[in-house]
């Protein structure tokens, strides 16, 4: 039986080499690089011939967990009747530490902000134009009109952040655009600021 | 006794019995056919048919010597002391040694040896489906049907078991990649098989863990034992997608050097979108780049072959089936299309994966004596998975889930084929596994590093007699999964053991020369894999948010397949039905909880066991009208129940059936094939719905494809010619296995040119 031995010995000593080369390695704990912690929505008055006057406020949306159990949480928004304000939208990954909203102005290309719910459309109290960087359509800066004798004092601001969409679809350069979906691309933010009218 | 019943029958009698038996080959019992047997007092004889029965009739009792021959095979002798007519005993013939000139040495195959339902894809039927993926390719077998992600990514079911739940083997290894997501496709490429064989039964027992609902055999053609070049050219052409596919391989043995072959392939894959009936689908190219070789030797007493695969592909994903949020997921489902039609293009942007597979073995066999063969088998294999999102910036040069996936399989075994009725193999196995999720994705791993361990052993032994064959086997083993990662910056480790013991029971039986029978009850055994235990999160474009349990058990299952097959001249049936109940079968459960967080809301998905219960049949068969017109049909039919809740499992194929008619064109007497083919695939709808889908059912549809098929001989060289029209009325229709028909059609009308030269 010496055939026996030979690849005994042969096969114990590949198999001990084969076992030893490959350990899965120790873990290492990634950011989450995309995903935006922090939404803030920063209000600066203007007049009538668009000059900011008085400090800017801001209102805030943080969920530091990111997609989890457990609601974000959104502050309620204080706007007053029939003023204008431009509207500056921030956007930080609390997690990486990083600013988004950069990110998003360097692809502007791909990225739009819509602004939906009871604030905006059917019998709107806000009315809001795009008033970006260089004429581009965004929705980072923005003008903000409160109406004068609105409807009613509460509402929702749904803002909406989309990603890869067409933005020559047709419909789509309208801020209040309510067949997002159709221009294609995906939702980046998704969220719904309570409105209060003072 | 016989005298008892006088003397004038008892004469009569003696003189009517037979001598029956089986002829097979020793090396790896498969049957021959037209051995010839000779009775040397009686003068006649009897040649061996297809299943390798014979039976020499009108023998009166006696002694009697016969003698067994086979071309290439060493002759047996036997003595026989015939005195009732229940005589029948199983030979088995040796090939003769090497050095005997003009000898053909038998390949040395992974033979199949089971008692079990087998079907093989090979010769003119795979020809058809070549340039087809693996699971497309399959799907041409009764019973097999595809778990689909689009038209790029199709992953075999066998009786509506898929990914973990089957093993796919790889020139005898059990490929190991990630097989656990419904988006990944098994690494393979169908060219590096010559023959394509589904065992349908539960066969953890020779295989290992999780071959539950059945194996895949992915086997190359035996390698060239002397010089005798053959080099294989494919090319093929597809109008939707604009596919092109070229493959070729040439193999060849040593002149100087005995037993001495080698072959190479390699093959390459390109498409760009592809086309649904009224629009193009985004971004569902695909680009694929394959390699294999081996080099074999054998001798009568030993045989070694080395092996090496290479699969690399990159996948596109269509565009708009990666939503944001729950939203996003149901606007698309309700506008029953994807949004964007980008018109064509071959260029794969993200969201895409990119997959690469290396495949490395080494087998060799040694004859211990006559009877008794040791086999050792390692393999190495490395997987990795880089999948891509649509995301912002830099981070889309980053892959959002990167794993490298590190498998040593090892197997030593001894097979004896004794020169009685009993064959059979001993042996143990060992599976060693390393994953890593490679930094930098800039996203939480979904599943955690860990290291697997399966050891396992077993014994399998099997009694032929005649046209009975009976077949049995016991295995244990033991598996240890060590997990680490990290959860909210902490590092979570886990070490979680599983131990299980299966058997398996089954038997053939000729019941006539034309009519074979065959069942076999098996248990297998999975446990649960490290997706199921640990998943966590955002399953990004599924909208879902999944979440694993770390105490899930192990699923255990009792298979039953019955396989009845008819072969008369211009009839051919087979008829297979099947049980399988499976103890903690797990599934993911829409909890119908939503997380909502700022990116929109979310459903969530949760990991749960309950038993199950699949049942089903599969049939198929040919009847040949004249000469030139035939038919075939088959279909399959699939029961799946959740017998705790009583409700139904998402994702198990509907009731269908493929049937059509072929037409043979020209001359009669060279059978050279020139045929056309039209047939037509019915599908009906899924009633059997889970309680919660995100879409109803897609309603039953029919497809009609035309075939046209020539063989062309010159000389030595062989060309075959194909054509064919898949989907020829270009019909709208989505496939209830198909994620994507949450999103988009299925595939319009394509046209395949499919030339294959052999010389």
């Amino acid at each position: 039986m010496n055939y026996l031995k030979k690849p005994t010995l042969l096969i114990a000593m590949m198999v001990s080499l084969a076992l030893a080369s490959c350990k899965s390695e120790d873990p290492v704990p990634e950011n989450d690089e995309e995903l935006i912690t922090d939404v803030t929505l920063r209000f600066t008055e203007v007049d009538a011939s668009g000059n900011a006057i008085g400090t800017p406020f801001e209102f805030v949306a943080s969920d530091p967990q990111g997609v989890e159990l457990g609601d974000p949480t959104i502050e309620t928004v204080e706007l007053v009747k029939g003023k204008s304000y431009q509207m500056e939208i921030f956007l930080y990954n609390s997690i990486a530490d990083e600013d988004i909203t950069e990110e998003v102005q360097e692809e502007s290309d791909e990225h739009q902000f819509y602004f939906l719910g009871t604030a905006f459309v059917g019998s709107p109290v806000l009315t809001y134009t795009y008033d970006d960087l260089n004429g581009e359509i965004i929705g980072l800066k923005g003008q903000v009109e409160v109406a004068e004798f609105p409807g009613f004092n509460n509402a929702n601001m749904r803002i909406i952040l989309r990603h890869d969409l067409d933005k020559n679809f047709p419909g789509a350069d309208n801020p209040n655009f309510e067949n997002f979906t159709q221009a294609g691309g995906e939702t980046d933010l998704d969220l719904t600021f309570p409105l209060v009218l003072n | 006794m016989i005298l008892l019943f006088g003397s004038k029958t008892t004469f009569a009698q003696k003189c009517d019995l037979s001598i029956r038996g089986r002829i097979l080959h020793q090396e790896n019992n498969d049957p021959i056919e037209g051995a010839y047997i000779w009775v040397i007092e009686s003068a006649t004889g009897a040649v061996s048919d297809e299943n390798g029965n014979f039976i020499v009739k009108n023998l009166c009792q006696g002694e009697y010597h016969i003698t067994i021959q086979y071309l290439g095979h060493k002759e047996i002798k036997d003595s026989i002391s015939l005195s009732s007519n229940n005589f029948n005993k199983t030979y088995r013939l040796e090939e003769e040694s090497l050095d005997l000139g003009g000898v053909e040495i038998h390949g040395h195959r992974f033979a199949v040896q089971t008692t079990t339902a087998v079907t093989a894809l090979y010769g003119e039927a795979l020809l058809e489906a070549r340039g087809e993926n693996l699971g497309e390719s399959l799907k041409r077998i009764s019973g097999v049907t595809t778990f689909s992600t689009g038209n790029s990514i199709a992953k075999p079911v066998i009786h509506g078991m898929h990914s973990n739940r089957i093993m796919i083997l790889n020139n005898g290894i059990r490929l190991e990649g990630q097989q656990w997501g419904a988006e990944h496709a098994p690494e393979i490429d169908p060219f590096v098989a010559d023959e394509i064989t589904v065992i349908k039964g539960a066969e953890t027992v020779r295989y290992g863990p999780e071959a539950m609902g059945g194996v895949i055999l992915v086997n190359p053609a035996p390698i060239p034992t002397k010089k005798d070049p053959k080099t294989n050219i494919y090319l093929n052409g597809g109008t939707n997608g604009r596919m092109g596919n070229i493959s070729v391989s040439h193999a060849d043995g040593s002149n100087k050097i005995k037993g001495l072959g080698y072959q190479v392939q390699a093959s390459a894959k390109r498409a760009g979108n592809i086309k649904s009936p009224d629009y193009f689908q985004g971004n569902t190219g695909l680009s694929e780049l394959n390699f294999s070789g081996s080099v074999g030797y054998s001798s009568s007493k030993l045989g070694v072959e080395g092996y090496y695969s290479y699969f690399n592909t990159t996948l596109g994903i269509l565009r708009d089936s990666h939503t944001g949020n729950l939203d996003d997921l149901l606007a698309i489902i309700e506008n029953g299309r994807p949004f964007s039609d980008p018109g064509f293009t071959y260029e794969i942007i993200n969201p895409k994966q990119v997959v690469s597979h290396h495949l490395a073995k080494v087998k060799s066999h040694y004859h211990l004596s006559d009877t008794w063969k040791l086999n050792f088998q390692y393999g190495f294999q490395t997987n990795n998975r880089k999948e891509f999102d649509k995301r912002r910036g830099d981070l889309n040069e980053k892959p959002s889930l990167d794993l490298q996936l590190f498998t040593n399989t090892f197997d030593l075994f001894v097979d004896h084929n004794l020169k009685n009725e009993w064959s059979g193999s001993f042996g143990l196995n060992a599976i060693q596994q390393a994953n890593n999720n490679i930094p930098g994705t800039g996203v939480t791993p979904l599943i955690p590093n860990y290291d697997m361990v399966n050891l396992g052993i077993y014994a399998i032994e099997k009694y032929s007699k005649g046209p009975l064959e009976l077949e049995g086997g016991l295995r244990f083993d033991a598996r240890s999964v060590n997990t680490a990662r990290y959860v909210d910056s902490e590092l979570q480790e886990a070490d979680l053991s599983y131990t299980n013991f299966s058997a398996f029971i089954g038997g053939l039986y000729q019941i006539s020369p034309k009519v074979t029978f065959n069942s076999n009850l098996g248990t297998a055994w999975r446990p649960p894999n490290v997706n199921e235990l640990f998943s966590e999160g955002l399953h990004h474009g599924a909208a879902a948010v999944e979440i694993g349990d770390p105490d899930l058990n192990s699923e255990k299952s009792l298979k039953w397949v019955n396989a009845l097959e008819y072969d008369g001249g211009r009839t051919h049936l087979e008829f297979t039905a099947y049980a399988n109940h499976i103890s903690d079968y797990i599934y993911l459960n829409p909890t119908g909880e939503t997380y909502v967080s700022l990116r929109g809301t979310f459903n969530v998905y949760e990991y749960l066991q309950a038993n199950a219960f699949f049942y089903g049949f599969d049939f198929s068969g040919s009847y040949v009208f004249t000469e030139r017109l035939s038919a075939y049909a088959k279909g399959s039919i699939i029961r799946a129940k959740n017998t705790d809740e009583n409700n139904y499992f998402p994702f198990i194929p509907s009731d269908r059936m493929d049937w059509g008619l072929a037409y043979q064109f020209g001359s009669l007497k060279n059978s050279q094939t020139n045929k056309l083919t039209l047939s037509n695939m019915l599908v009906a709808k899924q009633k059997r719905e889970p309680d919660f889908d995100l879409a109803p059912a897609p309603p039953a549809y029919a497809l009609f494809n035309l075939a046209y098929q020539k063989k062309f001989i010159f000389g030595e060289n062989q060309l075959n010619l194909g054509i064919q029209i898949q989907n020829l009325f270009n019909t709208s229709y989505k496939e209830y296995m198909n994620r994507f028909r949450y999103f988009t059609d299925d595939m319009g009308r394509n046209i395949l040119l499919k030339i294959n030269y052999q010389f």
